[in-house]
């Protein structure tokens, strides 16, 4: 989960970490207002999920309330990467002398936290990682001793002691968020000398939210993207929206990504995909409420391996669905395991024929995509 | 033989009370996987299938001589139960749950590595070796049978999906291991690889990656710098997923061009590495090596 920058900022204000004055505005009236409060320059910064607002021209300075009224109108009614400008935060203007990037993050290949600073501030530290690798300091931390102070000697010795304490605070709020990413880009030193955390990201790891009750509050406040997935995620599924007309029903990551592939090569788009833990008949009934109330679909192709759960009752759970909800959508199923005769016979009295190689439950589902129009 | 598995298992079943364990524990002890104790605090003193239980994995260690454990424990309690298991001297830990915090997964893997001890998953069905009739976790063990292949994986029903099309073509395996889905993992597909290449019955060595991360590559650099010398054929799932989202496992997500598929056939091109462009093409690749060595 990613907070907003408000929400990091205000973390990273009970850390101490200096963040410039502002507040949130929801309205055109809020905006101007709150400018009007700063009494000086402000700048409007949208908050959003998305990333690349500044280059979307969705970030606004301004030098009045009037100012600040007319440029969040026009802001509001704005849209980037099709996600709506809902809330802005209206901030003072900071007076800038250098431009920093500090942040603290998971290292992914050698599985532990690493801190890394850089004196390219307000650029993506990808970029920076592509034209000057050897300017980025990265320290990997052993997570169960945590950093030595020594280690950052040469970010304190470059950016300034406080710097090399703000990376340290950094650390800590990484590991009692227990995030999967804290940055502050740019870290700003100001005209006078302060250091502001201009910009704020943190990333929590959504499968530790469960013991960080002021994140599940923080959650709330950010709009539900996609209330499917969401709803999926509550019962430990994943739903993913895709662009194509072919809903996807399996159970596995790794097998329902190889459907998606075989599919794409077959010359077929997948709507969606919902993948399931092993599940059973009343598993698939509730799979298939919720794919008939996620998005319309030429066909849906449902792919159950039951090593450990069984045919039969997997079939007899969506026998139960379709004589509670008759659709017209063909359904194909692909379905082997324990119990695949029983199963499959079940399927033939619904009239649905099942098939026993993927490739060939693929192939008609695409088949049956491409003769359909909805 | 097989790898991380042999006859000498001792295994420990941390949960052991709960339907599911109960419900694997049956199936692994059908299969033949010797279980000596099973945990759960509170329920010292009782039986699941004829097999003890002890309120602590110390207890069950120093009764039962116990040296691997499986953790059917839910994803919040992982922590706790994988760091009982290292500090009791178990030697291989298989954490099967899904949605372990990840911050948890570094301490337990950082612990593991202090303690010398093989870590398997989180997020993982297990592995499964059927020379040794050894099974840890819920792989259906009817779709696999023994022969010269090692299988490593990210997937749990991918590879039943694949491996089933091997055992039916005749093509056995000595061990196949689901490394986990997660982003991080306590034993990678490097490790694996190593482990292959060390035993002397495995011939031919089987990937089933996906998109996201970076063990794919550091296979591909291990066997390009020669460190690998048995064949190794590859299959990788996601070619099409798109950017930035998350497909299903927490590790299979491409992010700001890392972790692509692209990367990963570029990686294994350069290590001369036979990658499946469909699953159906996994059983011939591999015939084609095996008839090799």
């Amino acid at each position: 989960m990613k907070l907003r920058e408000y929400q990091a900022k205000s973390v990273f204000s009970d850390y101490g970490i200096a963040i410039p004055r502002g507040r949130i505005a929801k309205t055109p009236e809020e905006a101007a207002d709150a400018a009007r409060k700063l009494g000086k320059a402000a700048v409007l910064k949208p908050q959003l999920g998305v990333k690349g607002r500044g280059k979307a021209g969705g970030i606004a300075f301004t030098n009045s309330p009037d100012e600040a009224f007319e440029q969040s109108m026009r802001l509001f009614g704005m849209s980037i990467k099709g996600e709506r400008i809902r809330t802005l935060l209206v901030e003072e203007k900071l007076f800038i002398s250098d431009e920093w990037y500090i942040a603290v993050t998971i290292d992914y290949a050698k599985r532990c936290p690493v801190m890394i600073a850089s004196l390219e501030g307000g650029v993506e530290i990808e970029e920076t990682a592509r034209h000057r690798p050897e300017s980025i300091f990265k320290l990997p931390v052993n997570i169960l001793k945590g950093p030595a102070s020594k280690d950052l000697a040469p970010v304190a010795s470059q950016m300034g002691e406080d710097t090399a304490r703000c990376l340290e605070t950094l650390y800590r709020i990484f590991r009692e968020y227990e995030c999967e990413l804290v940055e502050i880009n740019p870290l700003v030193r100001t005209a006078e000398g302060s250091l502001i955390a201009a910009d704020a990201v943190l990333n929590v790891n959504e499968e530790a939210l469960f013991r960080h009750e002021n994140l599940i509050a923080l959650k709330k406040q950010i709009p539900v993207e996609d209330p499917i997935a969401e709803e999926a995620a509550q019962k430990s599924w994943t739903y993913i929206d895709l662009e194509g007309n072919i809903g996807v029903l399996s159970s596995g990551a790794g097998l329902t990504m190889a459907i998606l592939d075989l599919m794409h090569r077959a010359g077929g788009t997948p709507a969606n995909f919902l993948d399931t833990a092993q599940i059973d008949d009343e598993g698939i009934y509730e799979a298939f409420d919720l794919l008939s109330r996620a998005k319309p679909m030429r066909v849906l192709l449902v792919n159950m391996f039951a090593g450990l759960n069984r045919c039969d009752e997997l079939a007899m759970g969506i026998k139960r669905y379709l004589a509670d909800h008759p659709t017209d959508t063909p359904i194909v199923v692909r379905m082997i395991g324990n119990l695949e005769e029983e199963g499959h016979q079940i399927l033939k009295g619904l009239g649905i024929l099942p098939f026993k190689k993927l490739e060939d439950a693929i192939q008609r589902a695409v088949e049956l995509s491409q003769k359909r129009k909805t | 033989m097989s790898v991380l598995v042999d006859s000498d298992i001792r295994l420990l079943v941390q949960g052991i009370t709960g339907s599911a364990a109960q419900h694997h524990t049956k199936l692994m002890l059908e299969y033949g996987t010797r279980i000596v104790a099973g945990v759960r605090p509170g329920a010292g003193g009782q039986n699941v299938h004829g097999v003890p239980v002890f309120d602590t994995v110390a207890d069950s260690v120093e009764a039962t001589a116990a040296n691997a454990a499986i953790l059917f424990v839910p994803a919040r309690a992982m922590k706790a139960a994988a760091f009982e298991a290292l500090d009791a001297g178990i030697r291989l830990v298989v954490m099967v749950s899904e949605h372990v915090p990840v911050h948890d997964t570094m301490e337990i893997v950082a612990g593991a590595e202090i303690a010398g001890t093989d870590l398997i998953g989180p997020n993982t069905p297990g592995l499964i070796a059927p020379p040794a009739r050894c099974k840890i976790g819920f792989v259906p063990s009817q779709y696999y049978m023994p022969g010269p292949v090692g299988v490593a994986s990210r997937s749990g029903t991918l590879t039943y999906e694949i491996v089933s099309r091997l055992t039916l073509a005749s093509i056995g395996q000595t061990t196949c291991v689901g490394v986990g889905g997660d982003a991080i993992v306590g034993t990678t597909f490097a490790k694996m690889i190593k482990l292959f290449e060390a035993d002397p019955e495995t011939e031919a060595i089987l990937l089933i990656g996906e998109v996201g991360g970076s063990m794919e590559e550091e296979v591909a650099d291990l066997v390009a710098r020669g460190d690998i010398t048995k064949p190794v054929v590859a299959y990788i799932a996601g070619r099409t997923a798109p950017e930035g989202k998350r497909m299903g496992h927490a590790g299979a997500i491409v992010a700001s061009g890392r972790g692509s598929i692209k990367s990963k056939l570029a990686a294994f091109d350069a290590a001369s590495i036979p990658v499946a462009a469909v699953p159906a093409e996994v059983v011939p690749l591999l015939r084609k090596q095996l008839d090799r060595t």
